[in-house]
């Protein structure tokens, strides 16, 4: 502007307007300082603001997909540690049969091997009842609380149970039971009962058909527990990125929302300094007239 | 030739216009912070000779002293104009910021107690939910989650329908406001009509009109003219609100409730509908508010709470509760105010569509449910980028228009304002020329008294 003429007014008008404008720094720096945080509404700056909600957004998602992968890791867990030990146990029963097979001697003899397998067979059953946090883990999406009944008859739901553990990694965290077992008069359960009755009635047929059933039982059981194994390392893959990709989104949220303290402190004593000058200027300004140089 | 005592008049005359001058200096300094007040500049004008030459009447006066020649007001209309101007498209702006900083403040985003905030947790706890579907927890869960991000929504929505229910009754107020100015300018127009006529010193009638006007235009962003007879005219949108000694007023209806905000200008037999956007000034930016900012906020959030609802209803529907129902919807909204009216339809925790096989633990379709909510989240993502973009863009042109009506009443303030220092000069040299005047009446009267008393006298 074109000065040819000062008044007080203008005088009084423009320090007024400059310490109003310090004042205003020094207030959007003190509010950044005492929240922490460079973004206090949408208007502070609207594209970091939907960038910090895309962000949070990410990170609950990220969070969901850390606590499914917990859940996925103690299903496909505990499935892992009953295969083994079924495996074991279903060892031994076969082990027994080839004992009856090798022609154990006496009918008390045969009658103690058929108790034994009849309770590995009992104990079998237990575990494929197995369940963790309440739902059986060879049931399927049943609403029961067992995967077989008594008698070894399979009484889960058909249906996968599945657990998105990455952005797109989704990972089946059941095992049906048929599908490791069998189902019917071929399922672990009948063959062992079968195997029994053969053991004390000494029927070599029947033992040699039930030795080779076990085998194949041993054999699914085995190849099952390699998939499940698979899924446990895909899963702990899973919660390796996502466990990178929630610290990268943190720092990102605090890149976009925080304040950068140094910076910020070096503004406050900066607009701090301004405003002090504009008010000694301002003193100094309106102070002197005429007047005081008039006697 | 003049006459003897002709140097007591011209003294004379001075000490009357030196006098003159100290009252102007004076009634300046008192005036220094007065508004609207226009410091005033006595003219003094030298009283020589006739200036009309005649032919048989020959003047040969020498001098004749010193006479008033005008009270000046130190205008400039143009700058008047401007100013004006400047100030209503001012206001406009600084009312739109204050209404959408407050709206925005609302809004309460980034943040950990927002719409999206609620979003998040919403689609957390369906996925809870899915990986849990036994649990009456997870379920329960689901069903407090979809209550808060429904009272969120509503909230939100609330807040904008407040504000513009509030702003509706501010255009009323500031109507009040408006008339009250108008029928006072309109009184001072008919004074400024009469003094014209009677000759009276019409300067403080003058500092009135123009603050008044100044504050009209605040108010409407009307356009004001002087009128031949020292009055001035204020016109909006062409229709006139003052007129000469006659104002009219401002109507205000609708606004609320889904009415369009009306506004008109009465003149006492016929209203005259002004379009909301040709107003100007506070009630302009109250007038676009209501009408433009405000309601295209809220479908915005109507959209958001049409986008969530539709998706996660389409989900839901294809999941069985426990009782083996599907098809049931999770949220309600009525079709006109969605955001406002969004609440959750599912009364219990066994109608959850958790499952897609009846009568199982299945937890896929609450999987399925949680995914949905994306969609609204990215929807309402950019409906706060463009709420935060036009409040940004409003605080940005409001500071820019903070500099031009400085810069303008800056250029006023230099011609109309009050100098101290000057008027302390002007003082003192009013005081000087009244001390030099009465010297000069006793030097003439020292002379006549030599004149009289002593011519003659020898000794």
């Amino acid at each position: 502007m074109t000065t040819f003429r000062v008044t007080q007014t203008m005088l009084a008008n423009s320090s007024l307007r400059s310490m109003q404008a310090g004042l205003g720094r020094l207030a959007a720096v003190q509010e950044q300082l005492t929240t922490g945080r460079v973004l206090n509404r949408p208007s502070d700056s609207p594209t970091d603001t939907t960038s910090a909600m895309r962000i949070r957004s990410s990170l609950a998602q990220a969070e969901q997909h850390a606590r499914n992968a917990d859940d996925a890791e103690g299903r496909l867990g505990l499935i892992d540690t009953t295969l083994g030990s079924m495996t074991s146990q279903v060892r031994r029963a076969r082990e027994l049969v080839q004992q009856g097979v090798n022609g154990a001697s006496g009918p008390a003899a045969r009658q103690a091997l058929a108790t034994e397998i009849d309770q590995l067979r009992e104990s079998l059953l237990a575990e494929a009842n197995t369940s963790y946090l309440q739902r059986p883990v060879f049931g399927g999406i049943t609403t029961g609380t067992g995967a077989y009944d008594a008698s070894g008859t399979w009484v889960g739901t058909a249906g996968a149970i599945s657990r998105q553990v990455g952005s797109d990694v989704t990972v089946r965290v059941d095992v049906a039971g048929p599908d490791v077992f069998g189902a019917g008069d071929d399922s672990l359960f009948a063959t062992l009962e079968a195997a029994s009755t053969a053991v004390i009635g000494g029927d070599q047929a029947e033992m040699d058909a039930a030795l080779t059933k076990l085998a194949g039982h041993l054999d699914k059981m085995g190849a099952t527990q390699a998939v499940v194994g698979s899924r446990q390392a895909q899963v702990e893959r899973a919660v390796v990125a996502t466990g990178d990709a929630k610290l990268a989104l943190i720092t990102r949220l605090s890149d976009v929302e925080n304040v950068d303290l140094p910076r910020a402190l070096v503004d406050l004593k900066l607009q701090e300094v301004a405003y002090q000058a504009a008010l000694g200027a301002t003193a100094r300004v309106t102070q002197p007239s005429l007047l005081d140089f008039l006697r | 030739m003049a006459g003897t005592f002709a140097s007591f008049n011209t003294g004379l005359s001075a000490l009357r216009y030196q006098r003159i001058a100290m009252d102007v200096a004076a009634n300046n300094i008192a005036n220094v912070t007065t508004d609207g007040y226009v410091r005033r500049r006595a003219d003094a004008v030298s009283t020589g000779a006739a200036v009309q030459a005649a032919l048989w009447s020959r003047s040969d006066d020498t001098a004749g002293g010193v006479a008033l020649g005008s009270l000046d007001r130190m205008v400039d209309p143009f700058l008047d104009l401007r100013a004006r101007r400047e100030h209503g498209k001012q206001a406009f702006l600084d009312t739109r910021v204050a209404v959408l900083d407050r709206v925005e403040s609302g809004i309460g985003e980034p943040g950990d107690s927002g719409v999206a905030a609620a979003l998040d947790d919403f689609a957390a706890a369906w996925a809870d939910l899915g990986n849990h579907p036994e649990r009456e927890a997870s379920r329960s869960a689901v069903l407090s989650a979809g209550a808060t991000l429904a009272d969120a929504v509503r909230v939100q929505a609330a807040n904008v329908t407040t504000e513009i229910e509030d702003q509706v009754h501010h255009a009323t107020d500031l109507g009040a406001e408006i008339d009250a100015t108008a029928a006072s300018l309109a009184e001072v127009n008919r004074s400024l009509a009469a003094a014209q006529l009677d000759g009276t010193d019409s300067n403080d009638l003058l500092d009135r009109r123009d603050e008044l006007a100044d504050r009209l235009s605040t108010l409407t962003g009307g356009e004001a003219k002087v009128r031949p007879d020292g009055g001035m005219d204020v016109t909006v949108n062409g229709t006139a609100l003052v007129t000469g000694s006659t104002s009219s007023t401002v109507t205000v209806s609708g606004g609320s409730g889904g009415a369009p905000l009306v506004l008109g200008i009465d003149d006492g037999t016929t209203t005259t509908t002004v379009p909301t956007s040709a107003w100007g000034g506070r009630l302009g930016a109250v007038a676009e508010l209501v009408t433009t900012t405000l309601p295209q906020h809220l479908a915005g959030l109507d959209g958001v709470a049409v986008t969530l609802a539709t998706a996660v209803n389409t989900a839901h529907r294809t999941g069985y509760g426990l009782d083996g129902v599907s098809g049931r919807d999770y949220f309600a909204y009525d079709p006109d105010g969605a955001a406002g009216s969004l609440r959750v339809a599912i009364t219990s925790p066994d109608q959850l569509g958790v499952a897609k096989v009846a009568g199982t633990f299945d937890g896929s379709n609450a999987t399925a449910v949680g995914a949905q909510v994306e969609g609204a989240a990215s929807s309402y993502q950019r409906l706060v980028n463009g709420f935060g973009s036009s409040v940004q863009s409003a605080t940005r042109l409001a500071s820019t228009q903070r500099l031009v009506t400085a810069q303008v009443e800056g250029s006023r303030e230099q011609l109309t304002g009050v100098n101290l220092d000057e008027e302390t000069l002007n003082l003192v040299a009013a005081q000087r020329a009244y001390e030099a005047a009465a010297r000069v009446i006793s030097t003439v009267d020292a002379v006549i008294d030599t004149l009289i008393n002593r011519t003659g006298v020898t000794r």
